[in-house]
């Protein structure tokens, strides 16, 4: 699956923008020029050689800020992602092969889930078990588990049907076997789809969050926090919402463009592509 | 023939002359007098829309300059910030000091009809005094009873208090009609006054539609028609609304202000009695501990307050009002300095080692004051975890919390201010019933002393003295009453920390 995500261009250059928006998040605050919750007298300064984003309305190093943010800002919205995929997957595979009682509650719990308005629901929780990220990312986590469930019951109960799957049953494997053998082979590419969607909409929804001042509490920094603060000194510093808006951006994107990738190389089409291309090459490299 | 031609052209000429200067009469009795065509209308975006409009609800904090778009008062207060004629036409003490008789104005109704009586006013002081969820309570402790007799309200104390026609003005006593009164909960969101304005539309929390009320006392010196009074977006997107006219008056953050001006906006401050604080909690570890408040005393540097949230336009304060006021006593003013070197030596003292001390900070929104607080502690090595509570105000006036952050806009009686702050139960003491030793006694004494004794402003000064031994509160720095609105909006009065429209005209419509 690797190789052949990698052997699409969309996806070698969502792979080398994700792995840089990684690395930022695992050293990014190792290499902060400057302590970045240390305030100085130096506010709201402009772009220099000791600012290179120049500093905030406490006068804090908005680079610094940015390089220690970006682990909070990937950590969350990989929370969000992990927490879905967990919640969701897991109960979708199984509503097929658990009886009636636990399909009809799993799919209601679902729609019911997909009814709620993320940010409204998110607000609420957390005013109710108190603002943290990890309330946070839970609740957005649980309200994006619809998605993983739907896609992983889909993937399964075409499989299900399948006569080498009931063959398996009839000779007596395990449910769980099953399960591991057969059905999570065929169900993982479409979740794997689903994943990278969800770190794109995990980004938003980090980003979305501390914009409004839930999650991650002040003064740590994320990309969604710097934004919203920038806003209240656009007099000041136009320019400076553009370098956190990027970063939001751009990992948001290469996470689609990522999904979009695994999408083409997963199905038949992709298959077909992948094929095709193997057996071109040693023509290709004799002509 | 000719003649009768010119007969009926000069009848035409009359007759169109006579209709323009109907047209005009018209559009003069309208309420504007800039002679401007269209209905004077006011759009104005606050960034501390009512959530509440039964006054009692509302209590004495920002959103009373909302309410009084509806509701008169007892009293107001001049450009001096001394109380004047509102509903009440005069009022005199006895000899005594313990009874005040206010008399009405006649002829006077609430947009309901019902009469501005005595009988409305004593009705209004009772339910600010026993109604349940009344936040004004606490202010009127002072009062006895009240008897209405026609259009004499007289107002028995239970001390010798100066104060009361300073009390009982637009923050404490906005009169709602009694009809209205009698089901709270209606009023709360269908306010009846018989202030300058009647709601003609509120949706709770977004919006208010008001219109002129001509059966208003003072009618004849309100200039605008309209008003549309709408919650403010994001302080950032202000001054895009004011440019674009979507609102013509509006406050704005002092971060806001240098925008506002290069829009071509008239940017002024109104003056106020604005301080902001850090409200401890003396009952709660650790700061039962007196060196530990002694640290957090010396732990705070104003300046940086001010440098980096008022944009120019605030100044330090370790008072509840800014420097300047009445009631500002000079011998307190930088008793605890900025001595972050002192502040860790009466932590050591107080046997606490650097990071012992972890709190939460809770605080309603996220707020950079906040950031700053937790800076400057965390060098003292008090290490604060900044908590945002949308559900603030509970366990805040309920005086739950440990360390949270308040500003108030004062009172326009400086001892309601004194005792909000530092009276046992004052509702920006978060350390009740604790009080500082001395100051009810400091506080009676202003009581006594009528506002215009020659001693009055030094009996005030000692008692605000007296309330700064209070362990409970640090003030910081005096936030401006920032505002920025269209040129064509005249200039308001300068009335101390209140927005008061009379006179004011909106031309260029």
């Amino acid at each position: 699956m690797v190789r052949r995500v990698l052997s699409l261009a969309s996806g070698r250059i969502s792979v080398v923008i994700l792995a840089a928006i990684a690395l930022l998040a695992i050293f990014g605050p190792l290499l902060a020029p400057q302590d970045p919750l240390a305030t100085s007298s130096d506010t709201l300064a402009g772009v220099s050689g000791s600012h290179w984003l120049g500093t905030d309305y406490l006068g804090r190093d908005v680079f610094s800020r940015l390089l220690d943010g970006s682990r909070a800002s990937v950590v969350g919205a990989l929370e969000v992602a992990l927490m879905a995929l967990v919640v969701g997957a897991i109960p979708g595979i199984l509503s097929v092969y658990l009886g009636r009682v636990f399909e009809w509650v799993t799919l209601r719990l679902a729609d019911t889930l997909i009814a709620l308005p993320f940010l409204l629901f998110a607000v609420a929780v957390t005013a109710l078990l108190g603002n943290g990220i990890t309330q946070a990312m839970f609740v957005t986590g649980a309200l994006v588990s619809p998605l993983f469930y739907r896609v992983a019951r889909a993937a399964t109960l075409a499989v299900a049907r399948s006569q080498y799957v009931e063959a398996a049953l009839i000779s007596g494997a395990s449910l769980g076997w099953v399960i591991r053998r057969h059905v999570w082979v065929k169900v993982l590419p479409p979740i794997a789809v689903a994943l990278a969607q969800t770190l794109g909409t995990g980004f938003i929804i980090v980003s979305s969050l501390s914009f409004l001042g839930i999650g991650v509490q002040p003064p740590a920094p994320t990309w969604g926090g710097l934004l919203a603060s920038d806003l209240g000194y656009l007099s000041y510093q136009p320019w400076a919402p553009f370098a956190p808006a990027l970063l939001i951006m751009a990992t948001v994107w290469a996470s689609n463009l990522l999904a979009d990738a695994i999408r083409d190389v997963s199905g038949e089409a992709g298959r077909a592509l992948f094929a095709d291309r193997k057996t071109r090459q040693p023509v290709g490299g004799a002509v | 023939m000719r003649s009768h031609r010119t007969a009926r052209h000069r009848l035409a000429a009359a007759g169109f002359a006579v209709l323009f200067a109907a047209t005009l009469t018209a559009c003069g009795s309208s309420g504007a007098s800039t002679g401007s065509t269209g209905p004077a209308a006011l759009k104005w975006a606050s960034s501390y829309f009512p959530t509440h409009w039964d006054p009692v609800v509302s209590g004495s904090g920002a959103q009373f300059r909302e309410l009084a778009l509806v509701y008169a008062s007892l009293t107001r207060t001049d450009e001096t910030g001394k109380a004047v004629p509102d509903l009440a036409a005069s009022w005199e003490y006895n000899t005594a000091g313990d009874q005040v008789t206010f008399h009405l104005r006649p002829g006077l109704k609430f947009s309901d009809g019902e009469p501005v009586d005595a009988a409305a006013v004593k009705a209004a002081i009772e339910r600010a005094k026993t109604q349940k969820n009344s936040a004004l309570f606490g202010d009127l402790t002072s009062i006895k009873e009240v008897t209405a007799t026609g259009l004499d309200v007289v107002v028995a104390l239970s001390q010798v208090d100066h104060q009361i026609p300073q009390l009982l003005g637009q923050r404490v006593l906005q009169v709602a009609s009694p009809k209205a009164a009698a089901d709270p909960a209606k009023l709360d969101q269908n306010p009846i006054g018989a202030g300058p304005f009647t709601i003609t539309q509120l949706v709770p929390g977004t919006k208010a539609v008001l219109k002129k009320n001509p059966d208003y006392w003072d009618a004849a010196n309100i200039h605008i028609d309209t008003v549309e009074l709408v919650s403010a977006p994001d302080s950032s997107t202000v001054v895009s609304g004011l440019q674009t006219g979507v609102y013509n008056f509006a406050d704005i953050v002092p971060a806001q202000a240098d925008a506002a001006k290069k829009a071509g906006l008239d940017v002024f401050v109104q003056p106020g009695f604005n301080a902001a604080n850090i409200s401890l909690n003396v009952n709660k570890a650790p700061f039962d501990n007196p060196k530990v408040v002694d640290a957090v005393r010396h732990a705070v540097n104003r300046e940086e307050f001010v440098d980096k949230l008022s944009f120019g336009y605030g100044e330090a304060t370790d008072q509840p009002f800014p420097e300047g006021y009445i009631a500002y006593d000079k011998q307190s003013k930088d008793k605890y300095p900025y001595d972050p070197e002192k502040a860790r030596r009466l932590l050591a003292e107080a046997g606490v080692k650097a990071g012992d001390i972890k709190l939460d900070l809770v605080i309603p929104d996220a707020q950079p004051a906040a950031e700053i607080v937790q800076s400057q502690l965390a060098a003292v090595g008090i290490t604060l975890n900044i908590k945002v509570d949308k559900n603030w105000s509970k366990p805040f006036f309920a005086k739950q919390l440990t360390l949270s952050l308040y500003g108030t806009t004062g009172r326009d009686s400086a001892v309601q201010t004194l005792t909000a702050h530092f009276g046992p139960n004052g509702p920006l003491n978060l350390s009740s019933p604790y009080e500082p030793e001395g100051f009810e006694a400091a506080v009676k004494k202003v009581r006594e002393t009528p506002l215009e004794a020659p001693g009055y402003p030094e009996v005030l000064r000692a008692a605000t003295r007296a309330g700064l031994e209070s362990r409970a509160l640090v003030f910081t720095y005096a936030a401006p009453n920032l505002i920025a609105k269209s040129k064509t909006i005249s200039a308001l009065p300068k009335n101390p920390a209140h927005i008061d429209w009379t006179g004011v005209t909106i031309s260029g419509r």
